[in-house]
């Protein structure tokens, strides 16, 4: 059974990291699209010859970028009564993370013979966060007329796995190590240490635990957090940088003009490249309208 | 009543209509008279266009796609919108916006929050299928269902019960040509969903595979554009004859002779405007010749194909169709060794060549372009103009032209123009980015055929009276003239509309007109008022 455990833990990190990586090449090789954006402010297209003044710069960019993420600003703005339960869990989330390199770096540097009441309570108070957001936003989604429309059966199944998983982390820490973190750092530091007694025997309230953390590593890079780098990869790097004669995008712009069209409409030219069907109407016979 | 209306719903019976419009349903509008809204509010199609043409969707027909005859004929275009669609999923065909789509389809939550920034939807109602939300996941379920692996099986799983037919696809066809692309909805997206750039590929993709467009946008409008000149059918023949009578009208209105320059070469700025404002607001293009005059600016009109056109229809339904304009309008500019290109007033023109296009264009075709709007705030807020804000003592308001504002960011420059050159300025609420589109966005103005007008003024229109109404409230008796500054030909198009329509202008004594003819209405060197409150 340890061996079983072993498995489909380590399977899923392996997966979780590769499925990543993978992802990420993906999203990052996407080709430069043409310019799309919108802005929440004044732009520098309300100066005179703006060509010549400096655009957003990538640290304002990445500002922007990060009040959205730990604040979730456009909820807070437009949805506010999801954006309670919505705020409850991500906060806890990020809290719940940290607290997990948090136990990993504990055993690594020290001797692990105190107690931690800031690491407990930190734990506990993050489980808890994490738990009543994702009920908040179970019960939510049940209810509200708006939040069910469209949403998918499987999502359901996906909070509810959430919350037991939830219950079982704040049980094996709470009840298997009594509330005491010195259990928890020693448990973690002989999963580092490769103790392969332990791993193959591993306690059961720590191996379900694990087995049901498993499936959110297998689920982590297929889910929403990779749409998220897809969409601030490009934002940072593309959005409102302009075209420069001799640029990096121009390049790519070359390129992108030089593959060939395939639409089938009669107006286009299916099999020439995009400069060339670019430069006007097919020719015609006379008098056929095209 | 309004119906409940689900995704799947629009693949099931062809027969009957998804919805119905009617009055009760409908936002209402704060007219003092307390007048009610007409009864039904869209006019039925005649029963041959019902025969002829697809109409299931809302009753409402403006892509006039014909019932295919036969059921080969049927399954022939089903498999064609599913190539279209595999093209568009595809990194290789659809470039120009390949990243952004996906993003879309695969990261909403659907937590419905981009539904209520959306005009159309809240003024009709809140109709199910005018949600942002609805367009988007009928695509994304086709899009797992048919062309995602395992989509089939999973569709069971998942209660995705969608069928891609032909009543689902001339639906879909119609209900691409319900929004306006304002994409406000997509600001106030927290993931980076885009449901206006749905709206867009959708009409893409039935254009560029398909052929299937309406006529006011191809035919008789980028393919115009591109063989006479004008996408309003102007040559350039008929382009000169009337800079000729714009010369003499500047005469006859401020009793100076003023020549419009027209194709110099080495000019530091090729003005191009929409050539709408040549045939139905000459007064605009007349009053950026006066302005300019004024305060010596170096700028020159084209007469060349291209070069007297600032429209891009292509913009909202063809990447084609868009590059070819920008390039031809490109080539004018390079022929004419412009230092610049300057968009005149109107918003997507600002948009497509300003923005987008700037993807598109490279090396010696890559001229700068800009707005109208920061030279004319020179202008008038660094004393270059002789101006007196008396002359212009009337209630004004703003409208804010999505495609210069939401999609520009240009928010200020008019802001600051209007209140030195206006005592009575008021702001619409909401405005500047948060703004609502007119309802004539996207193409939507210049759409006269069949039912189309009454969907454009009940609907996508409905909200924009609204503003207008509430911004107007404390003095909206007849006696006092009001003027909605709209420096977007578009969105004028849409207002002269909607004041025949709603009877704005007999009734309330509100008018629209440009940016331009009110700095000149301020010029203290013209003696005679330049506003004709026609």
């Amino acid at each position: 059974m340890g061996g079983v455990v072993l498995a489909i833990f380590y399977g899923s990190i392996v997966f979780c990291i590769i499925a990543l990586i993978v992802r990420m090449v993906k999203y990052a090789r996407a080709p430069l699209h043409l310019r799309w954006e919108f802005y929440r402010s004044s732009s520098t297209y309300e100066l005179i010859d703006w060509w010549t003044k400096p655009h957003t710069s990538f640290w304002d960019k990445l500002k922007s970028v990060a009040l959205d993420i730990f604040l979730l600003r456009d909820y807070f703005r437009r949805n506010r009564g999801f954006w309670y339960w919505l705020y409850t869990f991500h906060i806890g989330l990020y809290l719940l993370v940290v607290w997990h390199v948090f136990i990993f770096i504990v055993p690594v540097v020290t001797n692990v013979d105190s107690n931690s009441t800031v690491g407990l309570v930190w734990g506990h108070v993050a489980t808890f966060l994490v738990f009543v957001g994702a009920a908040g936003i179970l019960i939510k989604r049940l209810t509200d007329k708006e939040l069910k429309a469209y949403y998918s059966r499987l999502h359901y199944f996906k909070w509810l796995f959430i919350l037991v998983t939830l219950a079982g982390g704040f049980y094996a820490v709470q009840v298997y190590f009594g509330g005491n973190m010195v259990g928890v750092f020693s448990y973690v530091r002989a999963q580092l240490a490769f103790e392969l007694e332990h791993k193959l025997n591993p306690p059961v309230v720590t191996a379900l635990h694990v087995l049901f953390v498993s499936p959110w590593l297998i689920y982590l890079p297929l889910g929403h957090v990779m749409q998220l780098f897809f969409r601030y990869y490009h934002e940072l790097r593309w959005d409102h940088v302009p075209n420069t004669r001799g640029s990096n995008i121009e390049r790519k712009v070359q390129k992108l003009l030089n593959q060939t069209v395939t639409w089938s409409a009669p107006h286009i030219q299916s099999g020439k490249k995009w400069g060339e069907v670019a430069q006007g109407l097919p020719e015609t016979p006379a008098g056929e309208d095209k | 009543m309004k119906k409940e209306i689900q995704p799947g719903d629009i693949s099931k019976n062809p027969e009957e209509q998804l919805i119905d419009i009617s009055a009760e349903d409908l936002i209402p509008l704060p007219f003092p008279d307390g007048r009610e809204d007409e009864q039904p509010p869209i006019k039925p199609l005649t029963e041959d266009q019902k025969a002829a043409y697809e109409n299931s969707l809302d009753g409402v027909s403006v892509v006039a796609i014909p019932r295919p005859a036969t059921k080969e004929e049927e399954e022939r275009l089903v498999e064609s919108f599913l190539n279209g669609l595999r093209k568009l999923l595809s990194k290789e065909n659809n470039w120009t916006f390949w990243q952004q789509l996906m993003l879309t389809l695969d990261s909403c939550v659907k937590c419905q929050t981009c539904n209520e920034a959306c005009p159309i939807y809240v003024s009709s109602g809140n109709q199910d299928i005018y949600r942002p939300t609805f367009r988007a996941e009928v695509l994304r379920r086709i899009k797992k269902k048919y062309i995602d692996k395992g989509g089939k099986f999973l569709a069971k799983l998942n209660g995705n019960d969608i069928e891609l037919n032909w009543t689902t696809i001339a639906r879909l066809a119609e209900l691409a040509y319900r929004c306006t692309i304002c994409r406000r909805c997509a600001t106030w997206c927290p993931l980076g969903s885009d449901n206006g750039l749905v709206t867009h590929e959708l009409r893409k993709l039935f254009s560029q595979e398909m052929g299937i467009s309406t006529k006011e946008l191809h035919e008789s409008g980028s393919v115009q554009q591109l063989k006479v000149g004008g996408s309003t059918g102007v040559s350039p023949k008929a382009f000169m004859s009337m800079v000729e009578f714009m010369e003499d009208e500047i005469e006859e209105k401020t009793g100076k002779r003023v020549k419009v320059p027209v194709d110099k070469e080495g000019a530091d700025i090729l003005l191009i405007h929409n050539s709408g404002e040549f045939m139905s607001w000459l007064e605009n293009p007349e009053a950026f010749s006066i302005i300019f005059d004024a305060a010596g600016v170096d700028y020159t009109l084209s007469s060349e194909l291209g070069g007297y056109e600032g429209t891009n229809y292509g913009l909202f339904y063809d990447d084609v169709q868009f590059s070819r304009i920008v390039v031809q309008q490109a080539k004018v500019a390079k022929k004419l060794k412009v230092k610049k290109i300057m968009l005149g007033e109107c918003g997507h023109a600002h948009k497509a060549l300003t923005v987008i296009a700037d993807r598109v264009l490279t090396g010696d075709l890559n001229i700068p372009r800009e707005s109208f709007l920061p030279l004319l705030e020179d202008l008038v807020c660094n004393g270059k103009l002789k101006l007196d804000a008396s002359r212009n003592d009337f209630p004004v308001t703003l409208q804010d032209p999505c495609n210069i504002v939401r999609l520009m960011g240009i928010i200020e420059p008019q802001r600051r123009i209007v209140r030195k050159i206006c005592t009575q300025f008021r702001e619409m609420e909401p405005h500047g980015v948060d703004n609502y589109c007119c309802g004539g966005g996207s193409g939507f103005a210049i759409h006269q055929s069949m039912n189309f007008p009454d969907w454009r003024m009940n609907v996508s229109g409905r909200m924009k009276v609204k503003q207008i109404m509430e911004a107007f409230q404390d003095c909206i008796t007849p006696e006092i003239k009001k003027y909605v500054c709209t420096p977007c030909s578009n969105c004028k198009g849409q207002m002269r509309d909607l004041f025949s329509y709603y009877e704005m202008t007999d009734k309330y004594s509100i008018f629209y007109g440009g940016l331009v003819e009110l700095v000149v209405n301020a010029m203290v060197d013209i003696k005679e008022p330049y506003l004709a409150w026609e």
